[in-house]
């Protein structure tokens, strides 16, 4: 377990998210406001029905100099860069290039190019042309474009530990900061649609036909997104949100099961506050993992009612998979932007589908909003966990909650 | 960057069973499966060939070090990860349920060899799975420092690729499977192999150390060449690759574990 003994906030700079509600942070935020579901019928040909988080197809082409790193990974990233190049740019300039560290995350990279290229391989005995298994498959796929916007030259890492990838990275990022090795970091990643992730989760009967309903009696699966986001993290700065705690730990009990009493779950969530230095009363928010399966979100619930404790009654507990789908490695991302924008909005989401709920969730005392609430939100956090048992929480705070007991 | 300690390594790669025999360089045809002996049986059978080389050289590393895997943080570095169960997976979805087997989808992940150590050994704590292309190494020695600047006091760190399956077999050099280990410590103990004094960016022109076929362009050839310096007991700076202006080395310096060599004390 990885927790130093004094807490190191650090500010949040910049943020950006593409995914079903939007490509910016304006249009997802009156998403997530209005209680409005990006998600819709799945348009990949596949022999069952599902609904999926998806951005249109058409994504703008990457520019020369990234022409063989042309995948949709790659036009992901370049879309989620937008709102984020300036200010990082701007970091760039005041760090360093060589200072600034780019920690990336997804799960499956570009793999939808590689199953089209594979694909047309068994057709036609030849990989297309344009195919480069480095630049699309490999990691530089996401590296190389964040390095080419930015200008960011320091240490490069993909952190690809299925759906706790970009939670996880955030903490890789905090610690190059705090050893030294950078004084800032470019945090986040993308995950894109393809059949392995989509019959991958089919094979698992993991999949709901319909859109994901989180906590409620009706879910039945998890829904699919796509699409990511990326935050700035400095040394030092102002900013609206801050980083105050990550925890991570691992299930060590089956690679695609849940730990039955959500242990691994917890220790992630008690190491995340022993990091940020608070006590669980001080949280507002739980943007929980809540992927809309019957396994997950009747295990999570319990870890997180029992972390409550007394406080239940005071923090919000949402999923927000109902409205961008499960986006798998960049779901920590994503949820980290989406807790962002409610402790810099004011709101807490409705757990979108989550009516009726659980009665066995219910029973828990968790705060699970219907509705929207209107609310300040200074302290929230943000669980993702994945394959294998590994499992993050992320622990973001508004300006003035960062020396929380420090 | 505050020194940090090598208090085990490990290896296995086909023909080659230990560290100490990969740097002896006389392959043993009789080693083609990484026996993996820390999985129980059933474990085993559905694990990835990939997470049995990575247990095998994990397992050496921290027997060398006198330390367990079942409390140590554990970092899986690879560039490609689980790429031939994901190409695998690719013919399924041509067939006419179009459905992956469940087992395959699950072990395709990047972290897959991590978490089956995990669970094997019933630890709940930190581990790990990245990835940096050609930086692999590089970057994820930055990441295990980071972590033992935290309170972590010692880690096991491996590195581990397979080929790339055809029909993508063509789309690098060749190179066979290998995985490595090293176990990393903050303070030297009382046996250290070496100590790492330096980090840094190295001269353009390094290349890893010559490692011969069939490992030269394994990615994570840079692994691969400080194991064999910290068996061979050669000190100074090893090149973790890539070639170019992000080339990265590493500094060794000699402990009193190394200069009685691993061989004398299995």
């Amino acid at each position: 377990m990885v927790h130093p003994p004094t807490p190191a906030p650090y500010p949040i700079t910049a943020l950006s998210a593409v995914n079903a509600l939007g490509t910016t942070l304006a249009a997802i935020a009156g998403a997530l406001r209005a209680g409005r579901s990006g998600l819709a019928p799945c348009t990949f040909p596949l022999p069952f029905q599902t609904f999926t988080g998806a951005l249109p197809a058409d994504l703008p082409a990457p520019p020369a100099a990234l022409r063989s790193h042309d995948s949709r990974q790659c036009r992901l990233a370049l879309l989620a860069l937008e709102e984020l190049a300036a200010p990082a740019r701007a970091a760039v300039r005041r760090w360093g290039a060589a200072r600034v560290a780019i920690v990336a995350a997804t799960s499956t990279g570009g793999i939808l190019e590689t199953e089209r290229a594979y694909a047309e391989h068994r057709r036609t005995g030849a990989l297309p042309p344009a195919f480069d298994f480095d630049r699309m498959q490999g990691f530089p796929g996401i590296v190389d474009p964040v390095r080419a916007v930015t200008g960011a030259d320091g240490v490069a890492l993909v952190i690809s530990t299925a759906c706790s990838s970009s939670g996880k990275a955030f903490a890789s990022a905090r610690r190059l900061l705090r050893s030294g090795a950078a004084d800032a970091a470019i945090v986040g990643g993308v995950d894109t649609l393809c059949d392995t992730t989509l019959r991958g989760f089919a094979s698992l009967q993991a999949l709901s036909p319909g859109p994901c309903r989180p906590f409620s009696a009706r879910r039945d699966g998890l829904t699919i997104g796509e699409g990511g986001g990326f935050a700035l993290l400095e040394r030092e700065g102002d900013a609206a949100v801050w980083l105050l705690g990550t925890g991570e730990s691992s299930d060590a009990h089956h690679m695609s099961h849940p730990h039955p009493e959500g242990l691994g779950a917890r220790l992630a969530m008690e190491a995340a506050l022993r990091q940020a230095g608070m006590g669980v009363g001080e949280l507002d928010l739980v943007n929980a993992h809540g992927t809309g399966t019957p396994a997950n979100d009747v295990v999570e619930a319990g870890a997180i009612a029992a972390l409550l404790g007394e406080a239940a009654p005071r923090v919000s507990v949402i999923s927000t998979k109902g409205y961008t789908g499960h986006l798998l490695g960049s779901a920590g991302i994503t949820e980290a932007v989406l807790s962002g924008l409610s402790i810099t909005g004011g709101f807490v989401p409705a757990s979108l589908g989550a009516a009726p709920l659980d009665e066995a969730i219910a029973l828990r005392g968790l705060r699970i909003p219907l509705a929207t609430e209107l609310r300040p939100v200074r302290r929230a956090l943000s669980n993702s966990f994945a394959f294998g048992g590994s499992n993050v929480a992320v622990i973001l705070g508004a300006t003035g909650a960062r020396g929380a007991r420090a | 960057m505050t020194p940090v300690y090598v208090t085990g390594v490990g290896l296995w790669a086909p023909g080659f069973a230990s560290a100490a025999a990969f740097t002896a360089g006389v392959a043993d045809p009789a080693v083609t499966t990484a026996r993996a002996e820390l999985y129980p049986g059933a474990l085993r059978r559905r694990a990835s060939p990939l997470s049995c080389m990575v247990a095998s050289a994990a397992g050496e590393a921290v027997a060398q070090a006198g330390a367990a895997l079942s409390e140590l943080p554990f970092v899986l570095a690879s560039a490609y990860g689980e790429i031939g169960i994901s190409v695998e997976m690719m013919a399924s979805f041509e067939e006419p349920e179009g459905l992956p087997s469940p087992t395959r989808f699950h072990n395709s992940v990047h972290n897959t060899a991590a978490a089956y150590v995990s669970i094997a050994t019933q630890n709940r704590g930190f581990s790990t799975a990245l990835s940096a292309g050609e930086e692999t190494v590089a970057a994820t020695l930055c990441e295990a420092v980071a972590l033992l600047h935290e309170d972590v006091p010692a880690l096991v760190v491996t590195f581990a690729d397979e080929p790339t399956p055809p029909p993508f077999d063509r789309c690098r050099p060749p190179y066979a499977a290998a995985a490595a280990a090293l176990v990393l410590a903050a303070a030297p103990g009382p046996r250290p192999l070496a100590r790492l004094t330096a980090l840094r960016r190295g001269d353009p022109s390094a290349r890893p150390a010559p490692l011969g076929q069939p490992f030269t362009h394994h990615p994570c050839a840079g692994a691969l060449a400080l194991v064999r310096a910290l068996c061979a007991g050669l000190a100074g700076p090893v090149a973790l690759g890539p070639p170019g202006p992000r080339g990265l080395e590493a500094v060794l310096e000699l402990g009193p574990g190394l200069l009685r060599g691993p061989e004398a004390d299995p």
